[in-house]
């Protein structure tokens, strides 16, 4: 549902004085309701907007400016954006944003670049090269034709504001900053249609059911031959939607989706607020920070998309990407020899038999995003690993926990923090939780808060070995490979791939869920495989329940 | 032109003996040189410089104003204008940096800097100094290096010790030093520092190198020197140096041996020491590597780095004066003046990778040799 604050009534009614109409969109999609499993409409999300900014205008328009903050919901952001609205303040938000890259646009160096006519007199309005503009670039914001409704409202606002300014381009820079604060780019809509297929029912329209297989696969509006398979209709047979499905999975394009979903699922929203102590863990630096996202994501595309491999595997693999200043902080030597000055580049590294950095859990993706500014948490890790990788719950600690064992790490006698954290489990409240957690992030203590490798704390060796599900383990290595054969990591990343596609989680009695499991396991938890069987089923076109019948 | 082909060619014949690497031994510790500069000892100031009659930028101002022939009292209040404008008027400052006269005419004190009277700086009649008894001949000129107790050649401090310019004590370096490394190790291409041994733990004998490698430095989370960084030497030769050295009691000395890095400017272009002493602490907790180079420069090398840079250094000709007065070493033989001057730099290194073009990695950091302890840095952040 989307929900739409009064301050945008006020930003419409101000927009107005520049002839920036906002859409009526912003009261009338607010009334309908929908059903809590399927959404009606989905904001995008802060790396969708950038991506549809990116594809339709090119990487030389800059977006600089903060989103309105997203929301997690079943651990994931993507089930989030289906609850999501825009306040007050997101609403300013995206107005900024919306006027940055609008000006951006019709700016004397790129103007020639995105609007098709030149003006016969650029000091006034000049309709018909303002309907060319909008016509064409707002069939790519919308992810649809805009009706001729709509038209109007965008060359008439934008000769309200070329008039006022005596600026042709002023003008469209106001109608393209109209569409940009649409809901209609702003939320993913879903609407439906009467299916002629089964009479009474209906189907969501060609158009939504576009924008629903491209953000999933691609984390991006439609291209124009996927909107052209919904305008044509041919997107809702099965060879139709197939043959999408199949141009779609093998476009370098799917990286953008596979690189969405995980940085959902492992929770790298949460480096917004990360923050290391400098004088403890140098090395750790903005750029590092950045870049170790960066790796963890080259990490499975590389693996899951370019080498189609065994998702089970990402937990064991010793072939990454690095740079020069991510070598540093896992200390290990990485030779560029281009030429100075150049920025650092990324590059392909394989770590040695044996070494314990191999997989996802050994980068500072997770053990430094998991970890308190000063020191380690094999709670906080291993709680993470059970809600992010395993699908499992951990219970909130209660509000009066007795933290003075874990924070003290110069403790004489308690030395580790396995030694601390045994002193905290002797209060029998602490004990249920820290037994489901901790054995597992302790298997990850010879990684520092900052993700540096050690053998010692305190001077005392480190003993790394836990236990999973049954199975005994020694170090990050021995946890990846117990991990590796546990079924719960390929049954949770199934099940968020679904959720990231549906809005939200599989239920267990699902026949189409039971349907994308099997296919995922016959294909060697080939993750593409699943990707693609997601999207051919009928898990992204849902239709709300109150909408399934045709009126 | 045909004695400098003839001078390629030997250099490009003697390639491979300068790669030699040393005797295949246990382990080589690398470093990037991370702080480069005059070894000052300037805590003593009032010891040093009693008369403290050298000014700082602004009385060097007025006395280059007097110098065009204001008074001082119309110099003081053109100061005092330019504080609040911020700039004396540019008539002014051309003809203040034009006031070296060369053939009758004016010209750029900056390249000119011996057309320009000697302000005669005060210089520094401390007894204390770092750096190396170089074997200097006379006994006056001697300072005592405040560790080691032995003699010290150092007549570049005696220059320099009394300049506002200089008056740094470590980390701190001296302002146009510091100003030039913190512009230079962003863009310009690094110094590595390589020690080979048997087993660099226990005290022996150790074979230095020291390099220029194609990347510049990268900055840590606390704007020092990133550690444990891979760099790859340059493949030209003119900035490979390799030393005779041994490591006791953790101080690590050199045979002396005459030793040149390429710099890049604004810091100083080369590094070009003669008779080079080292005394270098390589045991430190955080692996990193403090200590003194010592030895001959070419002053007017040295002295290119102040004047090059007009406007930057107000004490720059103060300076040119005092090396050439205060050089002690390689007199010229038509004129007597000496060429070279006695100095000592302080150095530290940070632990680094470094590998040759090819990517084999010749050289791994240096262990840390305390485990520092992890603090609590949020107490609000559960378990």
């Amino acid at each position: 549902m989307v929900k739409v604050s009064r301050k945008s009534l006020a930003l419409a009614a101000s927009a107005a004085v520049l002839g920036i109409a906002l859409p009526a969109f912003y009261t009338r999609a607010a009334d309908t309701a929908a059903p809590a499993e399927v959404a009606l409409s989905l904001r995008l999300s802060p790396s969708q907007y950038k991506q549809s900014m990116a594809d339709i205008f090119g990487p030389a328009i800059s977006i600089t400016g903060r989103f309105e903050p997203e929301t997690r919901e079943e651990g994931l952001m993507a089930i989030g954006a289906a609850k999501a609205n825009i306040s007050d303040t997101g609403v300013e938000r995206y107005d900024d944003l919306a006027r940055g890259i609008s000006i951006q646009v019709v700016s004397a160096q790129h103007r020639e670049t995105f609007i098709p006519c030149t003006p016969q007199n650029a000091k006034t309005h000049d309709d018909a090269c303002t309907r060319a503009f909008v016509s064409n670039i707002g069939r790519l914001i919308y992810r649809r034709a805009l009706t001729e409704e709509e038209i109007q409202s965008k060359v008439k606002a934008a000769a309200y504001a070329a008039d006022t300014h005596r600026d042709f381009y002023a003008g469209m820079s106001a109608a393209l900053a109209d569409m940009l604060i649409s809901p209609n780019f702003l939320f993913r809509q879903r609407t439906t249609e009467a299916d002629p297929e089964h009479p009474g029912q209906t189907r969501l329209d060609g158009i939504s059911k576009a924008t629903a297989l491209s953000f999933f696969l691609w984390n991006s509006a439609p291209d124009d031959m996927l909107l052209k398979a919904a305008e044509t209709g041919d997107i809702h047979s099965k060879e139709g939607l197939k043959k999408q499905v199949d141009r779609m999975v093998s476009s370098p394009a799917v990286e953008g989706g596979v690189r969405a979903f995980f940085s959902d699922m492992l929770g790298f929203s949460e480096f917004e607020t990360l923050s290391k102590d400098p004088q403890f863990f140098p090395r750790y630096t903005l750029k590092v920070k950045d870049e170790s996202q960066e790796q963890t994501l080259r990490t499975v595309v590389d693996h899951l998309v370019r080498r189609q491999g065994d998702y089970r595997d990402l937990f064991t693999t010793p072939h990454t990407y690095l740079t020069r200043s991510l070598a540093a902080l896992y200390d290990v030597p990485l030779v560029e020899t281009t030429d100075n000055g150049e920025p650092q580049h990324w590059q392909a590294y394989t770590y040695p038999a044996g070494d314990p950095r191999a997989g996802l859990l050994a980068q500072a993706s997770f053990v430094a995003l998991w970890s308190p500014a000063g020191r380690t948490s094999p709670t906080g890790r291993g709680k993470a690993l059970r809600e992010l990788i395993l699908c499992q719950t951990v219970p909130p600690p209660p509000g009066n926990v007795d933290f003075k064992f874990v924070q003290d790490t110069s403790n004489p006698v308690y030395k580790t923090t396995r030694d601390r954290l045994t002193a905290h489990r002797s209060e029998a409240m602490c004990a249920g939780c820290h037994k489901i957690t901790d054995p597992i992030g302790l298997a990850l203590e010879n990684f520092d808060s900052a993700g540096g490798y050690r053998t010692t704390e305190n001077g005392v060796a480190i003993d790394t070995s836990g236990e999973l599900s049954g199975a005994k383990f020694d170090g990050p290595i021995g946890l990846a490979k117990v991990l590796h054969d546990d079924p719960s990591v390929t049954n949770c990343v199934a099940k968020k791939t679904f959720a990231f596609g549906a809005g939200h989680m599989p239920k267990s009695d699902d026949p189409e869920w039971q349907l994308i499991q099997k296919k995922f396991t016959d294909s060697k938890y080939n993750f593409v495989e699943l990707l693609r069987q997601v999207a051919l089923s009928q898990v992204l076109y849902s239709v709300p329940s109150s909408n399934a019948k045709a009126p | 032109m045909r004695l400098t082909k003839i001078l390629r060619w030997s250099l490009g014949a003697a390639l491979p003996l300068c790669f030699a690497v040393p005797a295949m031994a246990a382990e080589t510790h690398g470093y990037v040189i991370s702080w480069f500069a005059t070894a000052t000892h300037a805590a003593d100031f009032a010891t040093n410089c009693p008369e403290n009659r050298n000014g700082g930028r602004t009385e060097l101002t007025i006395r280059a104003l007097i110098d065009i022939g204001y008074t001082r009292e119309e110099a003081l209040d053109m100061v005092k204008n330019a504080a609040v404008s911020t700039a004396l008027p540019a008539d002014v400052t051309k003809k203040m940096e034009n006031r070296a006269i060369v053939n009758g005419k004016p010209q750029s004190i900056y390249n000119y800097p011996e057309a320009v009277h000697d302000p005669n700086l005060e210089t520094v009649i401390g007894k204390f100094a770092y750096g190396f008894d170089l074997g200097g001949r006379t006994e006056a000129n001697k300072f005592e290096d405040p560790d080691t107790r032995q003699k010290v050649d150092n007549q570049l401090w005696r220059a320099v010790g009394c300049t506002e310019s200089f008056r740094a004590i470590p980390p701190v370096m001296p302002y146009p030093e510091e100003l030039a490394w913190n512009l230079m190790i962003d863009t310009a291409p690094a110094w590595v520092f390589s020690i080979t041994g048997d087993d660099l733990s226990k005290d022996g004998k150790v074979t230095v190198t020291l390099d220029r490698v194609t990347q510049h430095m990268e900055r840590d989370a606390s704007g020092n020197v990133l550690s444990n960084m891979t760099y790859v030497l340059e493949q030209g030769t003119r900035s490979h140096n390799v030393l005779q050295g041994e490591i006791k009691d953790g101080m690590l000395s050199i045979t002396p041996a005459e030793i040149y890095l390429e710099g890049e400017m604004p810091y100083y272009s080369e590094i070009a020491i003669r008779n080079t002493h080292m005394r270098i602490n390589t045991r430190n907790p955080d692996a990193k590597l403090v200590g003194y180079w010592g030895g001959y420069i070419n002053w007017t090398r040295f002295i290119y780095m102040y004047t090059s840079r007009p406007g930057n250094n107000a004490d720059s000709i103060g300076l040119y004066h005092a090396l050439k007065r205060m050089a002690d070493s390689d007199p010229d033989p038509k004129t007597g003046q000496n060429r070279y001057i006695s100095t000592t730099w302080r150095m530290e290194a940070t632990p680094a990778y470094i590998a040759k073009a090819d990517g084999k990695i010749i050289a791994s950091p240096a262990p840390r040799n305390t485990t520092v302890p992890e603090k609590v840095a949020d107490a609000s952040v559960r378990p």
